[in-house]
């Protein structure tokens, strides 16, 4: 069998998503025979010209140089897959979307000039067609295996498209926002962490970012009554995935 | 007319993050050296104010993702700080054990899978056949890391349970007793790893360095300690933030710093190389012993050897967590109340790649009103660009220049930078 050639990118991002790939471990050595890397800058000196079966972009798009990246990405890959909040959401550098980037500036550098930065993060998919989007801060290393085998046996990676709530019911954990009156996002997020934060006893903090159709207004209704106002509402959607959450909320009120 | 001459990259691989090098030659004379940080700003220390210091643990880790429990625990220790809060023992062992989990993580990684393949002249540590027995024992090394930050933080990149005086919860003693077994076997191993890299052949540029490290005090420093340099500086956290000085360089978007008490124009480094100049006598027997044995003397001076101070520091960090697995007992509670109060705190823990600074200000109820993050790659660049000016100035008449060319990228890798954590400082 041919194998396929895969390019990694990066863009403005923490590297940690990459790192999910690479704790694939002893795993990664079995998925060499598949994939032949031909671009992955924090894995290998090798580039190989042409075009890629695959593309993983990791990171957001905050400069014009990364928007030319990855037109030119697109164009040369076959599909392309984001993987990440700073990918799929803008990650948290989207914080500045809501922001005065001059002042941001200006307050972590002592001269702006030669600072260059685009005002908003955005979705890698608002600049090019994206195929598939892995979410969360930092995906899991089972999701991004998942789509690698998915993609070697040309089936659609069979992820989850409900809600943390389902995974917190499947470990048996005790709803956190009910019993104990935290305010915890996961009636409003992506499963696929495996319930980590309740499993610690936390609320969740929304690494996954909103699940599709979520009625976020409406859990804001729920934090009212548990004493957190609308600033601090938007505070805990204002993470690692503030612009989908914003983004979500606006069409939910508009359905 | 003068002869010159450039010597570039643009993008240098097998490092976290990116950025270039220019070295400018005149004559044979290197007269311009640049490390070119071109990674795009992300502007945390703006974004934190207005924030709670959990946000702050959260938020600072996403800053890197190789050593994410370094900004957390260092976050959580500056505003325990502010708050005075002294968390128990079992605690700070327990944050001794997960801060070790990352060092064999991220130790792991630039050993074998990033740096390793430099001495044997290979792109990648994939590609050969003859690596594939290197890279093996890498993962296997880095798995055993991730599993400790997977048991104590739900996960090995971004982990959740840290919170401001001690846990969100806490890991059963029974599960870290699990991982003894594989822990001892890869110790055994790490000892033939040190071995190996101390075989490994450098070519010789032993030059004078200030080395900045924590200073143990009864244990190899990780997470408390004053901070301490090579030439006799002795100073508390505090005071090291105090004369740290910044400087902006136009073709980076990473601020360079230096030490401003020192002579003029002192670059300092920080890391694995300098951890273990100053603190080898903390290091168990078994290891000195084999250190002494295969001849190798403090200070080590080449910055490529910089991969036997990681090898060291894994052996270390596999004993260690061993002698903490077996001595834990769980505490009755997993964190400590406190009552935010106003005031502001400096914290520095040794990170992978050396020490990392963060610094807040937060007001009556706890919300941060300033933060300051220095992270260790940014400490490092400008020590970079001065040993690169050194390499290509002994080398430049004897090396070709595809030789040169690779050697300064090598150097550059030898130092772990971590580009994307270096975008990131505040001059107040």
């Amino acid at each position: 069998m041919k194998r396929l050639r895969i390019g990694i990118f990066k863009l403005t991002s923490c590297d940690g998503c990459q790192l999910s790939l690479l704790n694939l471990e002893e795993r990664l050595l079995e998925m060499f025979k598949f994939y032949d890397i031909v671009h992955f800058k924090e894995g290998t000196d090798r580039t190989v010209k042409g075009s890629f079966d695959i593309a993983i972009i990791e990171g957001s798009i905050t400069t014009d140089r990364q928007k030319e990246e990855v037109f030119n990405i697109r164009e040369q890959a076959r599909k392309v897959i984001t993987i990440g909040a700073c990918a799929t959401s803008g990650g948290i550098q989207a914080l500045r979307n809501w922001a005065s980037l001059g002042e941001f500036k200006s307050y972590v550098y002592p001269s702006v000039e030669t600072i260059e930065s685009l005002s908003v993060s955005i979705p890698v998919n608002e600049h090019i067609y994206v195929d598939y989007e892995l979410w969360g801060c930092p995906v899991s290393t089972e999701a991004i295996e998942e789509v690698l085998v998915a993609f070697i046996l040309e089936k659609r990676p069979a992820l989850p498209l409900y809600s943390l709530c389902m995974e917190c019911k499947k470990k048996a954990i005790p709803c956190i926002l009910v019993s104990s009156g935290q305010p915890c996002l996961g009636p409003v997020t992506k499963a696929g962490c495996g319930a980590l934060c309740t499993h610690f006893r936390r609320p969740c903090y929304g690494c996954f970012g909103p699940k599709e159709g979520a009625n976020i207004n409406s859990l804001a209704g729920i934090f009212e009554g548990l004493d957190i106002p609308e600033r601090d509402f938007i505070k805990l959607l204002d993470k690692m995935n503030s612009y989908a959450y914003r983004k979500a909320r606006i069409e939910g009120i508009h359905e | 007319m003068s002869r010159r001459r450039v010597i570039k990259r643009d993008y240098i691989s097998r490092i976290e993050g990116e950025a270039g090098f220019v070295v400018e030659l005149k004559e044979g004379i290197p007269v311009g050296v640049r490390i070119n940080v071109w990674e795009a700003p992300r502007f945390f220390e703006a974004f934190l104010r207005g924030r709670t210091p959990q946000e702050a643990i959260d938020f600072t880790a996403r800053i890197c993702g190789i050593c994410p429990v370094a900004y957390q625990i260092t976050a959580a220790l500056a505003f325990e700080k502010i708050f005075h809060i002294e968390v128990p023992e079992p605690i700070k062992d327990l944050r001794r054990l997960f801060y070790l989990g990352e060092w064999i993580e991220s130790h792991s990684l630039h050993i074998f899978l990033l740096h390793g393949p430099d001495f044997f002249d290979l792109p990648d540590a994939w590609s050969s056949k003859d690596y594939l027995e290197i890279l093996k024992k890498g993962l296997w090394f880095k798995r055993i890391g991730n599993s400790i930050l997977n048991i104590i933080g739900g996960r090995s990149i971004h982990p959740v349970s840290v919170r401001i005086g001690g846990f969100y919860s806490l890991p059963q003693k029974r599960e870290l007793l699990r991982l003894v077994p594989e822990i001892e076997r890869a110790f055994e191993e790490s000892l033939r790893v040190i071995r190996w890299t101390a075989g490994l052949s450098f070519k010789d540029i032993k030059k004078e360095h200030e080395f900045v490290s924590l200073k143990g005090v009864d244990e190899y420093p990780l997470i408390y300690g004053p901070v301490i340099s090579s030439s006799g500086l002795e100073v508390s956290m505090e005071e090291f933030i105090t004369i740290i000085k910044e400087f902006q360089r136009p073709y980076s978007s990473a601020l360079f710093s230096m030490i401003s008490n020192f002579r003029e124009d002192i670059p300092y480094l920080v890391g694995p190389l300098s951890r273990v100049n100053i603190n080898h006598q903390f290091l168990p027997d078994e290891i000195k012993g084999l250190i002494k044995g295969l001849g190798i003397e403090f200070p080590l001076k080449d910055i490529n050897m910089s991969i036997i101070a990681r090898a060291i520091e894994i052996s270390y960090a596999f004993y260690e967590s061993m002698r903490l697995i077996k001595g834990y007992e769980e505490p009755d509670r997993a964190s400590v109340d406190y009552e935010p109060s106003s005031g502001k705190a400096t914290w520095i823990t040794e990170a992978p790649r050396g020490i990392l600074i963060h610094s807040y200000e937060v007001d009556e109820g706890g919300i941060i009103k300033e933060a300051r993050l220095v992270p260790p790659t940014s400490q490092n660049l400008y020590h970079m660009e001065r040993m690169l000016q050194e390499l290509v100035k002994d080398y430049a008449s004897e090396s070709r220049h595809d030789t040169l060319k690779r050697d300064c990228e090598r150097l550059i890798r030898a130092y772990d930078p971590c580009i994307s954590c270096s975008v990131h400082l505040v001059a107040v």
